[in-house]
């Protein structure tokens, strides 16, 4: 049994709507930034779009994009990922509730502030009945939906899936977040992000769809796959977890071509990446996503969609390269995100020649 | 080795009752505990619901839990029902027989009960007051919590499909077992009354102002409910290894989306026939074989007709005894499908069906009503239990005794 990736759509803070690589790089020098937005008129009619919040238009425009570039008519099933689900409504409904003692509010911002808001508007738009799930699990948000498709994927339950992570950062969470050290107090120039040696990551925001399916017609890779870590107490138990990985998955650690981290220029939580680098990977091509992304807690789609377009592409952007280690052979990407030191992933992703 | 998946313990915390002892003497003496607010600091206090009769700080001392530690009413509540089903599930020596196990938990409002408490001072950047309960807000923080409490999990996640994500949890976990890659996992739900989302169903005016009629003609509206509630659930060679002791097995399960509106069932109950039929056809099982429905039923008119009318697209005139135990328990949303997976369970166990309280009018769209009397001593061999979500997201379970 083989899972590919046959389409995609991807809402980021570059510009990557409709495109298979980042051709001109944004650089950011403020903390709080927001998606570069299609024109949400072109893809779904105004009547509908007047209701939907920002989010929920992403998140629909990016699977409607996964869906048309893999060919397919409806998904098996629909299972997307979130960090913080609807985050502006709820604030919305939130602050309304507490500034007029929990009078007169009104039902819509209530209505769209769960975390399924975003899956089953989906499944509303394209009239899919089809399994649907929403998985909000910190930074393992998008990682984990990916993983439910791997998981019916293997019991042969389904034969198409639609996976993705959708976050968005609004100021008041962004500001809170501030409070608990997330964010960094100067950005300077964020595709250098991870060059920074103080704490604190650069914030981002996102919405990324990816069909998979078991069929190979115009695939962009092939998922090989997927494994969580958590709460590691020590680095011995984190190297035991790749140790594991790679076994699972028949590869050797030299067959790795490129290393894709989730380094966020957090000097606090960073340095795990490199030692994982230097002790697993050392001839490997050792790259970064989050400097084009930012940090937030879907990022790992963004970092999944670089991984399955450089396969497809046969290269890497420079500006994600962090080490000299240029490779000929682009087979193999292994995706490494862990955030707090409590959440690991590992996801495995192949060419198909 | 089989692909069955076993239930080998049960814990729960809801209104009716702290543990299953108490829930069950609840529910054979038919009294709701849905009443007045008494904890949840809210202008609404006149509204019905079913709350635990504990403080947070109770809650606390009940679990040895300091009373300055950063832990959610939701995650209390987790704590509590999580522990009495590992207990129950003897589960001590899962770790040392080298078995992998997991935690799946479903909520949707997280940490929100204290976000709204102190929500001032979270968007004020001049002060750093109640910044602990920051990232507590977020629904997979509130598992992690829970997961801390209990024990070293080799797999946590957390699922948010609002009133279904218990029982997707559930389903989740069931896959993970198919698939090996756990043998045994504690899955289920909690979730604590929020004003964010006692006031969000007032503004939608689905709140019953007396006790909720489930499938009653007159039927008003839902009444809120609070709690947590939790399976362990194992593949064979976990129940072997270990010794446990199965409870009854899951032979069926269905996820659908009835895509019809976010939060409207569709007339004809579409996504509850899909969910329903896909569990059936999973268990093997035809209609006549499930002996009781613990029914999603949350008293709404929408929700109790549009379920209604699956039930006989499915079942035609033998609808199976049905009830909704929301009338003792309140809708306990994202804990809903944990609360009562663990009724059902219990019914099946014990050979009886809770009744549907507060009934009096049969429903002119539907051929069936739902039992109004507690009925004991019938054979209970499979039993159906659905949660429907905000949404469309449909899910139905079954639940069979091991002949």
């Amino acid at each position: 049994m083989a899972i590919y990736i046959n389409g995609l759509g991807n809402i980021s803070i570059q510009d990557s709507v409709r495109k298979t690589t980042i051709s001109s790089p944004i650089s950011y020098s403020q903390p709080l930034v927001s998606c570069i937005d299609p024109n949400f008129k072109d893809y779904i009619n105004p009547l509908q779009l007047r209701r939907m919040s920002k989010i929920v238009k992403r998140a629909i425009v990016s699977a409607l994009l996964a869906v048309e570039d893999a060919g397919i008519v409806m998904p098996d099933a629909i299972i997307s990922g979130t960090g913080l689900g609807c985050m502006a409504d709820t604030e919305k409904f939130l602050s309304a509730m507490i500034e007029n003692s929990e009078k007169f509010l009104q039902p819509t911002y209530f209505i769209q502030s769960t975390h399924n808001t975003i899956g089953s508007q989906i499944a509303i738009y394209l009239k899919c009945h089809n399994y649907n799930n929403t998985y909000s699990h910190i930074s393992l948000s998008f990682d984990m939906a990916l993983y439910d498709a791997y998981l019916q994927f293997l019991l042969g339950d389904i034969q198409s899936a639609l996976v993705g992570g959708y976050d968005e950062m609004t100021p008041d969470y962004f500001q809170q977040l501030n409070k608990v050290g997330y964010w960094k107090e100067n950005v300077q120039d964020s595709l250098y992000i991870t060059e920074s040696e103080t704490d604190g990551s650069f914030a981002g925001e996102g919405s990324i769809a990816f069909v998979l399916s078991n069929s190979p017609m115009n695939a962009y890779a092939e998922l090989k796959g997927v494994k969580f870590l958590h709460a590691p107490k020590n680095n011995e138990e984190v190297k035991r977890f790749f140790n594991a990985f790679l076994k699972d998955n028949n590869l050797a650690a030299e067959d790795v071509d490129i290393f894709m981290m989730g380094k966020s220029g957090d000097s606090k939580y960073d340095k795990i990446y490199d030692e994982m680098a230097q002790m697993f990977f050392p001839q490997s091509q050792w790259a970064i996503y989050k400097n084009l992304s930012g940090e937030f807690y879907t990022a790992s789609a963004f970092g999944f969609w670089s991984a399955v377009t450089s396969l497809k592409n046969k290269q890497i952007l420079d500006i994600q390269k962090v080490n000299n280690s240029e490779r000929n052979s682009f087979s193999n990407i292994l995706l490494y995100n862990q955030f707090q030191n409590r959440n690991h992933s590992l996801i495995l992703l192949s060419s198909c020649g | 080795m089989s692909d069955d998946v076993f239930v080998t313990g049960l814990g729960i915390i809801s209104a009716i009752g702290t543990g299953v002892e108490e829930s069950l003497f609840t529910l054979k003496s038919s009294v709701s505990k849905i009443g007045e607010i008494k904890h949840l600091k809210t202008a609404h206090h006149d509204i019905p619901c079913a709350e635990v009769p504990f403080s947070d700080e109770a809650l606390k001392r009940k679990l040895g839990i300091g009373e300055n530690e950063v832990v959610t009413r939701a995650a209390l509540l987790g704590i509590k029902a999580a522990r009495e089903a590992f207990e129950s599930a003897k589960l001590h020596k899962v770790k040392e027989l080298g078995l992998k196990i997991g935690f799946i938990n479903g909520t949707t409002v997280g940490g929100m009960e204290k976000s709204e408490q102190y929500y001032l001072d979270f968007i004020n950047p001049d002060t750093r007051n109640y910044s602990d309960y920051i990232e507590p807000h977020q629904c997979g923080t509130c598992t992690e919590t829970i997961a801390d409490y209990l024990l070293d999990f080799d797999f946590i996640t957390t699922i948010s499909t609002a009133c279904s994500s218990a029982l997707n949890s559930i389903i989740l976990g069931a896959n993970m077992l198919r698939t090996k890659q756990l043998d045994c996992v504690i899955v289920g739900g909690t979730e604590c009354l929020t004003k964010f989302h006692l006031n969000g169903f007032n503004t939608l005016m689905i709140l019953d102002s007396e006790r909720c009629k489930p499938f009653d003609d007159e039927r008003a509206g839902l009444n809120l409910g609070e709690g947590a509630a939790y399976l362990v659930i194992e593949n064979e060679k976990s129940v072997k290894l270990r010794g446990g002791v199965p409870i009854c097995k899951i032979t069926g399960w269905g996820n659908s989306c009835d895509a019809f509106h976010q939060t409207a069932s569709s007339p004809n109950g579409e996504g509850a026939v899909l969910s329903m039929r896909k569990a059936l056809k999973m268990s093997n099982l035809r209609g006549g074989d499930i002996d009781y429905i613990n029914a999603h039923g949350t008293g709404t008119p929408n929700n109790d007709e549009s379920e209604g009318v699956a039930l006989m697209e499915l079942f035609g005139e033998d609808v199976p005894p049905i009830s909704s135990t929301k009338s003792f328990t309140g809708h306990t949303t994202s804990a809903a499908g944990g609360v009562e997976s663990v009724i059902a369970i219990l019914a099946l166990q014990h050979n009886f069906i809770p009744p549907n309280l507060h009934f009096k009018n049969k429903m002119s769209k539907l051929s069936f009503s739902p039992v109004t009397k507690l009925k004991e001593n019938v054979v209970i061999n499979n039993v159906l239990n659905n949660s429907f979500g905000f949404g469309g997201n449909n899910s139905s379970i079954i639940f069979s005794k091991i002949r």
